[in-house]
């Protein structure tokens, strides 16, 4: 074998080198270490778009009520009477002309029935709410982003999730803290004002809220009106203790979630942090007439989703207000305050999003999980290393440049694929199982080297010459070498598809590690005999 | 050279007899064990919550679950985890619905995991309420904190809340404010500050997992099929490569290592997890691998070497191959070894399946797949009635699998 074969052969081993260690190097930077080993919160939730039809119908109900009243349609009630349905009672059936005229200005897109004897039942169509479920799971992407991206986490990862695409992935490395971060998720921060309601003939002037729920319902005779629900409050007493009201208010709000356009952290008087908040031009109009009659009463400020409504404040109107406004004595902290004015700011979530999967790694643990992989890495090398030495003499150290190019070619490609698949969203990701796997890798890659020194020394042994056993020993066992990584692979690549995160990180470092070992121990071992047989004169053996 | 076995001549498949029945017995064992004993499954099998907490003192367990008890939970289990001087406690609770875990409000929104750390740090869950806890808060939020002190520079806040972080990363839990003093960046002041302004907690988080029922339900699936998948790809693969009746003698050969693995497992309490599901497809993959090396020299022996008796080919074959099936299992299993021994106890369950699987799956490819193979060739003979050890019958069945692995 002539020189410049081998020379080429080695400036290409040595191309790839640079190339790996370029990718990889520095460490830091290129290998997007698992949040098993970063630290950090794992967070799958399920957007409950039920909640977001909910909140649809509110808003026509609202609407509805506002705009009958305005022209003067007299009505007694107007009701949710199954999802996606609403029902208006009690009209006159002398204007219905103008009811069908109002209805099909305000909901063209929804079905319009006229039940007769006054009642109207307004429908939600299935492309429409389909459409509602839609734009609820997009909104709630989007503003999930925004209050993340004024956390200020670090490469947070946030994608839409599973088959039917209402399920929401959020990676937060370096987030330890996961309390507060799921209820900044999580939180739909719907603000909503609602006017309290009185039983006719009541002082409004009267405190208007009560200690339980059968003290408030007895106000009002038997049960509550239908415009009216009961919604808890919950406030902190000055010895630390917590007490519950229950107040009664009307279902529908004057001014909601969508109407705001701004809010910040403020101070009151009394340097008590408050939460500003600032209206959209038309919810500034209606506020305004909101507000105008009920000066002297008591308006409350809810906050929450569907299912978790509760009071957070409820103060006595002094004069109208338009469009900004302030919301104290709600008991906030400064940090507390800060969160809720990030979540008014970001927009409310429309519907309710639930936690399906929760997994935080603290800092400590991971820290650890590192150490622990690379101690354990380290003490499987050296111990196959020293076998190899003792057993193969000098072929051992072929084995042992040819494992240490492997590991390097391993994390080299770790770096490498969000380059080359970055746009897929495919991230290479080193967790605790993926170091596991490359610890098998090890193991996995010396047993190639391994089947060809025993052939080798099986030709030897024949009596076969030092360049003919080489060449036998790596022919003859390549077959071998491919029918052992292929079965490890196929399990490998059932386990990418099927498994997760760290499972699949597992998976894929096998796989590139045993594609590697091939590359090492078939050419690199190779080129590297080569090198020795060069030198060896006729009647020396091989030291193997 | 050095050698460890120079031309072995063991007569493996004479004591096949008893051996094969002996590993058939082993099976049975295993399949009686896992009735009896069952297997500890994982949350992320069963759903529920877990968590992982250190202790600045030595922790009450007793007193752990009775505060547990009464903020709402049922039948949580507490246990101490790792060295004592850890001061580590685990915490699982049952799957929301399970375990008697709600008070009074129909449907309580609120999250397990909040609960439980309020509960054990001695606070109420309200909203609208929250302390900074030095031990558990984040890096970013204590930035924030510490911005607002007076005097303090939004670089020096910073700097100051990731030396905090950095000091929790190595393990340290504050005690007292006394504490703080040491880490790089602290001035009095700014302690005095953090005295007002926070709370130092007796616990700090070392994890924390939620598995929602559907998610768990979904996994437990994903599971099945990667299993069931994989172990049909092997079966494809060695009908490809060799005879189909050797594919099966290689399954049976790896369901007597996943059996008696599983079995061991069980017996040591083993939590069952994905990874445990990943570290057992991989042994399966290790174990046909094996198999595969075995069942390469044998084919090529009896191509090579006609005359010869099939019991004694196949003993040719595993002698001829002992010296590597000793090595690469013996340095595979270091390697594995090494990841039980200090690969930490995240890994654990995963690194016991390897490492008794490794020894396992060696031990099968010799005295399960190989007489199985003995077996089943002869009893094909005899069907044939042609007896076994004849010229004519291994010319013919070498010329067979020349023809099969030709292609």
């Amino acid at each position: 074998m002539s020189k410049n074969p081998l020379v080429l052969k080695f400036g290409l081993i040595l191309v790839i080198v640079a190339l790996s260690a370029f990718f990889f190097y520095p460490p830091e930077e290129k290998i997007n270490l698992g949040l098993d080993l970063k630290g950090g919160a794992h967070i799958l939730m399920q957007v409950e778009t039920d909640a977001a039809i909910k909140f649809e119908m509110d808003r026509v109900q609202n609407r509805l009520g506002q705009a009958f009243k305005a022209d003067g349609l007299a009505y007694d009630a107007i009701l949710p009477t199954s999802t996606g349905t609403v029902e208006i009672r009690g009209t006159n059936s002398g204007q219905v002309g103008e009811i069908r005229a109002k209805l099909e200005l305000l909901v063209r897109d929804w079905d319009r029935i006229d039940l007769g004897e006054g009642s109207w039942r307004i429908n939600m169509p299935a492309p429409y709410r389909a459409q509602v479920e839609i734009e609820a799971v997009d909104t709630t992407l989007a503003t999930i982003r925004k209050r993340i991206d004024n956390l200020g986490v670090s490469d947070p990862l946030i994608q839409k999730s599973g088959i039917d695409g209402k399920r929401i992935l959020v990676q937060l490395p370096g987030v330890e803290d996961p309390a507060r971060i799921k209820d900044i998720l999580k939180d739909p921060a719907v603000l909503e004002w609602k006017e309290v309601s009185y039983p006719p003939g009541a002082d409004p002037n009267v405190w208007g809220r009560f200690p339980t729920k059968e003290a408030a319902i007895a106000q009002f005779g038997e049960q509550l009106p239908d415009d009216t629900e009961l919604f808890l409050e919950r406030e902190e007493q000055p010895d630390g203790s917590v007490q519950e009201f229950w107040w009664p208010l009307k279902r529908v709000s004057t001014v909601a979630g969508r109407d705001l356009r701004d809010a910040s952290r403020g101070l009151d008087e009394w340097g008590e942090p408050t939460v500003r908040f600032e209206l959209t031009q038309e919810a500034g109009r209606r506020f305004e007439v909101a507000t105008r009659e009920n000066i002297g009463r008591r308006m409350a400020i809810v906050l929450g989703g569907s299912k978790s409504k509760e009071v957070i404040s409820a103060p006595v109107i002094r004069s109208e207000i338009r469009d900004s406004g302030e919301i104290s004595g709600g008991g906030f902290t400064i940090q507390t305050a800060d969160d809720l004015a990030l979540k008014l700011r970001s927009g409310a979530i429309p519907t309710d999003v639930t936690i399906l999967e929760e997994r935080t790694v603290g800092p400590s643990l991971g820290r650890d999980s590192i150490r622990s992989g690379l101690t354990a890495g380290f003490a499987g090398f050296l111990g196959v290393m020293i076998f190899m030495l003792i057993y193969y003499r000098l072929s051992g150290v072929n084995a042992a440049i040819a494992l240490a190019l492997n590991i390097l070619l391993v994390f080299g490609a770790l770096g490498a694929l969000p380059f080359l698949f970055g746009a897929a969203g495919i991230r290479a990701t080193l967790t605790l199982p993926g170091i596991a796997g490359l610890i098998l890798v090890i193991g996995m890659a010396v047993d190639s080297n391994v089947l060809i020194f025993e052939r080798i020394r099986e030709e030897l042994r024949l009596g076969k010459t030092v360049h003919s056993a080489v060449e036998q020993g790596f022919g003859k066992a390549f077959m071998t070498i491919l029918d052992c990584n292929v079965t490890t692979v196929v399990a490998a690549i059932f386990l990418i598809v099927y498994g997760t995160g760290p499972v699949r990180g597992f998976a894929v470092t096998l796989v590139i590690g045993l594609v590697a070992s091939m590359f090492t121990a078939v050419f690199v071992s190779r080129q590297l005999f080569e090198l020795v047989l060069l030198r060896i004169r006729r009647d020396q053996t091989l030291s193997i | 050279m050095f050698q460890f076995l120079k031309d072995p001549h063991f007569d493996f498949m004479g004591k096949r007899g008893v051996l094969l029945p002996a590993s058939l017995v082993l099976v049975l064992v295993s399949v009686v064990v896992l009735a009896v004993n069952g297997m500890n499954m994982g949350i992320e099998f069963t759903g529920g919550t877990e968590m992982q907490v250190k202790y600045a003192e030595t922790p009450d367990v007793a007193e752990i679950r009775s505060t547990l008890n009464a903020a709402g939970f049922g039948n949580p289990l507490v246990t101490t985890i790792g060295d004592p001087s850890d001061n580590e406690v685990y915490i699982r609770l049952a799957s929301r619905g399970e375990g008697g875990d709600e008070t009074e409000t129909e449907e309580s929104s609120d999250d397990p995991t909040i609960v439980v750390l309020n509960a054990l740090r001695g606070l109420t869950s309200v909203p609208g309420r929250r302390s900074s806890d030095l031990n558990i808060e984040d890096e970013a939020s204590l930035a924030i904190l510490l911005g607002r002190a007076p005097g303090a520079g939004a670089a020096q806040a910073q700097a100051l809340a990731a030396a905090i972080l950095e000091a929790r990363r190595e393990g340290v839990i504050f005690g007292t404010f006394e504490d703080l003093s040491s880490i790089e960046g602290m001035t009095p002041e700014l302690q005095t500050y953090l005295e007002d302004n926070a709370t130092i907690g007796p616990l700090a988080l070392r994890s924390q997992s939620y598995i929602g029922p559907a998610v768990g339900r979904e996994l437990v699936e994903k599971a099945i099929v990667a299993i069931i998948g994989s172990l049909i790809g092997m079966l494809l693969y060695i009908w490809y490569r060799f005879k189909l009746q050797w594919g099966f003698a290689a399954v049976a050969a790896l369901t007597h290592d996943t059996l008696v693995t599983l079995a061991l497992f069980s017996l040591f309490n083993q939590e069952l997890s994905l990874p445990v599901v990943a570290a057992f497809l991989t042994l399966v993959g290790y174990s046909v691998n094996d198999t595969v090396v075995v069942f390469d020299r044998i084919r090529e022996n009896l191509a090579s070497y006609r005359g010869k008796d099939l019991s004694d080919t196949v003993n040719m074959s595993i002698n001829q191959t002992l010296s590597r099936t000793i090595i690469t299992s013996g340095l595979t299993w270091v390697v594995v070894l090494s990841l039980f021994l200090f690969g930490g106890a995240a890994l654990r369950p995963f690194s016991f399946v390897l490492t008794i699987g490794v020894l396992v799956g060696t031990y099968s490819s010799i005295y399960v797949a190989s007489p199985i193979v003995v077996i089943w060739q002869s009893y094909l003979d005899k069907r044939k009635q042609r007896p076994s050890s004849s010229k004519g019958a291994t010319e013919r069945r070498a010329k067979k699998i020349r023809r099969s692995s030709a292609g």
